[in-house]
């Protein structure tokens, strides 16, 4: 599904990434760790497209189509969607126009029709039950006056709603309490397919026992520095950050 | 001009009027070296051609009456309705003259008291029509009273004076609206007093969408009494030059005023509108939101002041004007203008010019939105703060509905 490689990318005159290869098939769950300032968030934001990063060389495809040389919105109508590390706040854009235009925007790159209004509205109400949502989050601003844990719940709704094939979750754990982190794991964990895949950027462990990946890949300076499988992140847990940073000595 | 308003002098024969024309040819027409028109050039609507002429319009109005009847058909969102075509009331198309609780005239003869203003004096020397309304004392009117302004085809300044008094416990809204039925040029020059009695509670909204060669010189005054509340919403939507002077006089405590306004403008569009509140007695409080979004080569000018004289203790006054510039070429000049007397108030102004946040609309664009549809959005959003004042629901939806079909997005 998802094919980087090699992938180096800078933000003004900085290298970020550097050298970054990785590859997602349908049905897995990826999580990726690693320390502050180690390029996790970039990868996110080069694979969705935020404007200020410069590829100066690699390749990623997506379903075979190269995804770099899409814009933002070709990339979440192909079906790859971020969830936020800091969601925006659009006051005066309501939750529920703000979806109508997504979801029909991306039916309309399908060649589809607007869905019905009866029917969106149908969607929205389980999908607001997925993530515990309460009834009046249809016609509040998008994110505005939202609680930390709410707009996180706010990003797995969204994802809910639009569907992607590939999700990548940015540190979407972070000021989570115990009870958001339940629901946001639910969320995921309800989402998950054999036909989609999630990357799940995370520094801490925790939503790991809640989400339960198929390869966990460590990052340091801008690469992926050791893979294994679930039981890595315990490893890492356990023997810190200071571990993998001398993995990179190694590794050079 | 000065030459054709002598020209017309001798064909005034009511003495107010007269005086009235007499004083505009003495003041002269405004120029941009007036510290109140330095950004506006008033010569620019004449140069278009507009004659001032002492009698109605004597063209097709009347022909185009199944226009007019198409249009009102297709925008109107009451019963209750007062229907101007060019200038001239038009009794058919109105239907609330007969009202049981509203006295109504089709035009209004108040003699008026000289004044400094070319725009005003010019008004009243040639105002062919306009209407004066009375509502009654205890009148709760929940329909909306609709004042069209409907141009057609007519190179003459048209010189509406209007008159409202709103009676005591009188609870009414307007909306007026001023259209072109073919887009043709256009020049509207009106001016509407409204005095709200005690306890009244008034909402007016400006609705100005007659394209790009329709231009507004409007004036409207306030006289509020104790315990009364008027908002007044204007939106400029399409236009050519458009000036809007908007006056309230606070006259009784604990009285409350609102003034709104949204400015949309591209290519050479241009709105200057122009605030004064003189809080003139104590306890009362002023609110003010002005918002302008500006693309192409517009211009925007916003002048709010604010007056609080010695007796008016204890006034809040809140000031606002915030800009959205879509375009390097769109200006804006913005100025609050704050003359307090008293101590113990409370006023606050701001101005803002910004731009679309990158930041928004990428958040969009990675849900899937389309980059132009995407920055509909966010400026939709910017202008629905002030839509949102309309209390009125149909009106404020047919409303969201014209700006996302003039933002080109499909709500």
């Amino acid at each position: 599904m998802l094919k980087i490689n090699n992938l180096h990318a800078s933000i003004s005159g900085k290298e970020i990434l550097k050298g970054l290869s990785l590859e997602v098939k349908p049905g897995e769950v990826h999580a990726i760790m690693g320390p502050n300032g180690t390029g996790k968030s970039t990868l996110g934001n080069v694979l969705t497209g935020k404007d200020g990063y410069d590829i100066t060389q690699g390749t990623v495809t997506f379903d075979g189509k190269d995804l770099l040389e899409l814009e933002p919105e070709e990339r979440a109508q192909a079906g790859v969607f971020l969830a936020f590390q800091y969601p925006v706040e659009i006051p005066g854009v309501s939750n529920a126009n703000f979806l109508k235009a997504a979801v029909n925007e991306i039916r309309k790159s399908k060649g589809l029709d607007p869905m019905a209004p009866n029917d969106f509205l149908k969607l929205m109400r389980e999908k607001m039950e997925l993530v515990e949502m309460k009834k009046d989050f249809i016609s509040r601003s998008v994110n505005q006056g939202f609680s930390g844990g709410e707009k996180k719940r706010n990003e797995i709704f969204q994802m809910a709603m639009l569907d992607p094939k590939l999700a990548i979750l940015d540190e979407t754990d972070s000021g989570l309490d115990i009870d958001a982190l339940r629901i946001v794991a639910n969320g995921v964990n309800k989402l998950r397919t054999k036909d989609n895949a999630f990357i799940v950027i995370t520094h801490y462990q925790r939503l790991l026992d809640y989400i339960v990946p198929d390869v966990v890949h460590v990052m340091y300076d801008g690469k992926i520095v050791k893979s294994g499988d679930k039981n890595l992140a315990l490893e890492l847990e356990e023997k810190g950050y200071d571990w993998v940073k001398e993995l990179d000595n190694v590794a050079m | 001009m000065i030459n054709e308003l002598e020209n017309i002098l001798p064909a005034v024969k009511n003495e107010s009027q007269k005086a009235s024309l007499q004083n505009a040819i003495a003041i002269g027409i405004p120029s941009m070296k007036q510290e109140e028109w330095k950004y506006t050039y008033y010569n620019k609507i004449l140069q278009q051609g507009f004659q001032p002429a002492a009698s109605a319009f004597d063209g097709v109005a009347h022909q185009q009456t199944t226009i007019a009847k198409e249009f009102i058909e297709a925008n109107s969102v009451s019963q209750n309705r007062i229907v101007f075509l060019n200038g001239i009331f038009h009794p058919e198309l109105s239907t609330l003259t007969t009202h049981p609780k509203i006295n109504f005239w089709n035009s209004n003869n108040t003699a008026e008291s000289q004044t400094k203003d070319f725009l005003i004096e010019l008004n009243n020397a040639l105002s062919t029509d306009g209407f004066f309304m009375e509502i009654g004392d205890h009148v709760v009117l929940n329909e909306l009273v609709e004042i069209f302004y409907i141009n057609d085809n007519c190179r003459q300044i048209i010189n509406l004076k209007n008159q409202i008094k709103v009676g005591k416990n009188s609870q009414i809204k307007f909306a007026e609206y001023s259209i072109s039925a073919d887009g043709s040029p256009a020049y509207n020059n009106t001016v509407t007093r409204m005095e709200v009695a005690e306890n009244a509670l008034v909402e007016f909204y400006k609705i100005q969408d007659g394209g790009a060669l329709f231009n507004i010189t409007d004036n409207m005054f306030v006289a509020q009494a104790a315990n009364s509340v008027c908002n007044v919403t204007t939106l400029s939507l399409t236009g050519g030059i458009t000036r809007n002077v908007l006056q309230f006089d606070i006259n009784g405590e604990r009285a409350e005023s609102h003034m709104n306004g949204l400015y949309l403008l591209e290519n050479e569009e241009h709105v200057d509108n122009r605030t004064l509140v003189n809080h003139n007695v104590a306890n009362c409080e002023s609110f003010e939101l002005y918002k302008g979004i500006l693309g192409g080569k517009s211009t925007g000018v916003f002048n709010g002041k604010i007056v609080v004289a010695q007796a008016a203790q204890k006034t809040n006054a809140f000031q606002s004007n915030r800009n959205l510039l879509l375009s390097n070429d769109a200006n804006i000049y913005t100025k609050p203008q704050l003359e307090i007397f008293a101590d113990d108030v409370k006023c606050s102004h701001g101005a803002t010019s910004s731009q679309i946040e990158d930041s928004e609309l990428f958040y969009l664009q990675a849900r899937g939105i389309g980059k132009e549809m995407a920055r509909g959005l966010l400026v939709f959003a910017f202008g629905e703060e002030v839509v949102e004042k309309i209390k009125h629901e149909a009106l404020k939806e047919k409303m969201e509905k014209r700006i996302g079909e003039l933002l080109k997005i499909d709500l």
